[in-house]
């Protein structure tokens, strides 16, 4: 990495390299760093999938989809509790808005007993 | 208490930042909440690996791939999600064709030299090898070194 700003001690300039980032990066290049394609670690998801002892193999792409699957549930969730928040006039978000949340939306039923 | 599959959880601080970017500015959330939500990510997870896993035994397959877990978004009523995750599938195939693609070319590049140069040096080596044998003292003398 070029150092542009001397901010602590002796600027280091990496030898080999030409100045900008010309040294060749496996990975491809990102647009913005919120574009990944999944945030949750798959070996994490992996792992869950793994528990179930019904399960024999899972390829790559089903644990990607179940991690990505997982944190639009993440959001859906999170944006359903919110709304009970609002209504109570509150900014933050409490376990019993998850609750609410959990009894009031049919899809989140598989989820009432799981949480304690 | 024995440990539950519920146990496994997801990585507190990518949940949090998932949450944040999910609701307005100005939003928090406790911890109880926040690990609430972690706990039913995981319960979720499970609950789709289960279905996922259904859609797969009826296929007669043994591995779970992308289209079951399409499927069981669609039995557990998630169907807002099935449009979003093929379009993340399909990305994610792209980006892992290009990875491939990528490392193929590598290998056959590396090959093509070492090709090269294994020919000619496979000859000498032949002598050499036994050589270094007799040199290296190995104590596995089982081998057979022709003198």
């Amino acid at each position: 990495m070029a150092a542009a700003a001397a901010g602590s001690g002796t600027p280091r300039e990496e030898e080999g390299s030409s100045g900008e980032a010309a040294a060749p990066q496996p990975q491809a290049p990102t647009s913005a760093p919120g574009a990944r394609l999944s945030r949750l670690p798959l070996a994490r998801v992996k792992a869950l999938v793994k528990a179930d002892p019904d399960v024999t193999l899972a390829g790559q792409e089903a644990i990607f989809i179940l991690a990505r699957a997982a944190e639009l549930f993440v959001e859906t969730i999170a944006k359903d509790a919110y709304c009970c928040a609002q209504q109570g006039k509150r900014k933050t978000l409490q376990r019993r808005d998850l609750d609410n949340a959990i009894e009031a939306v049919d899809e989140f039923a598989f989820l009432e007993g799981t949480l304690d | 208490m024995a440990e539950r599959p519920e146990d496994l959880n997801l990585p507190n601080a990518v949940i949090t930042r998932i949450i944040k970017e999910a609701l307005p500015d100005g939003v928090n959330i406790s911890k109880e909440a926040r690990s609430a939500i972690s706990r039913a990510a995981s319960v979720f997870v499970l609950y789709a690996t289960s279905c996922a896993n259904n859609f797969a035994m009826k296929g007669k397959r043994k591995t779970l791939n992308a289209s079951d877990v399409l499927s069981a978004m669609e039995e557990m009523e998630f169907q807002r999600f099935v449009a979003p995750l093929k379009e993340a599938l399909e990305a994610y195939r792209r980006e892992q064709r290009g990875k491939k693609e990528a490392s193929e070319q590598k290998k056959k590049d590396k090959d093509r030299k070492t090709d090269s140069e294994e020919q000619d040096k496979s000859r000498e080596e032949d002598n050499d090898e036994e050589e270094e044998r007799l040199e290296e003292e190995e104590p596995n003398e089982e081998e057979e070194v022709d003198n």
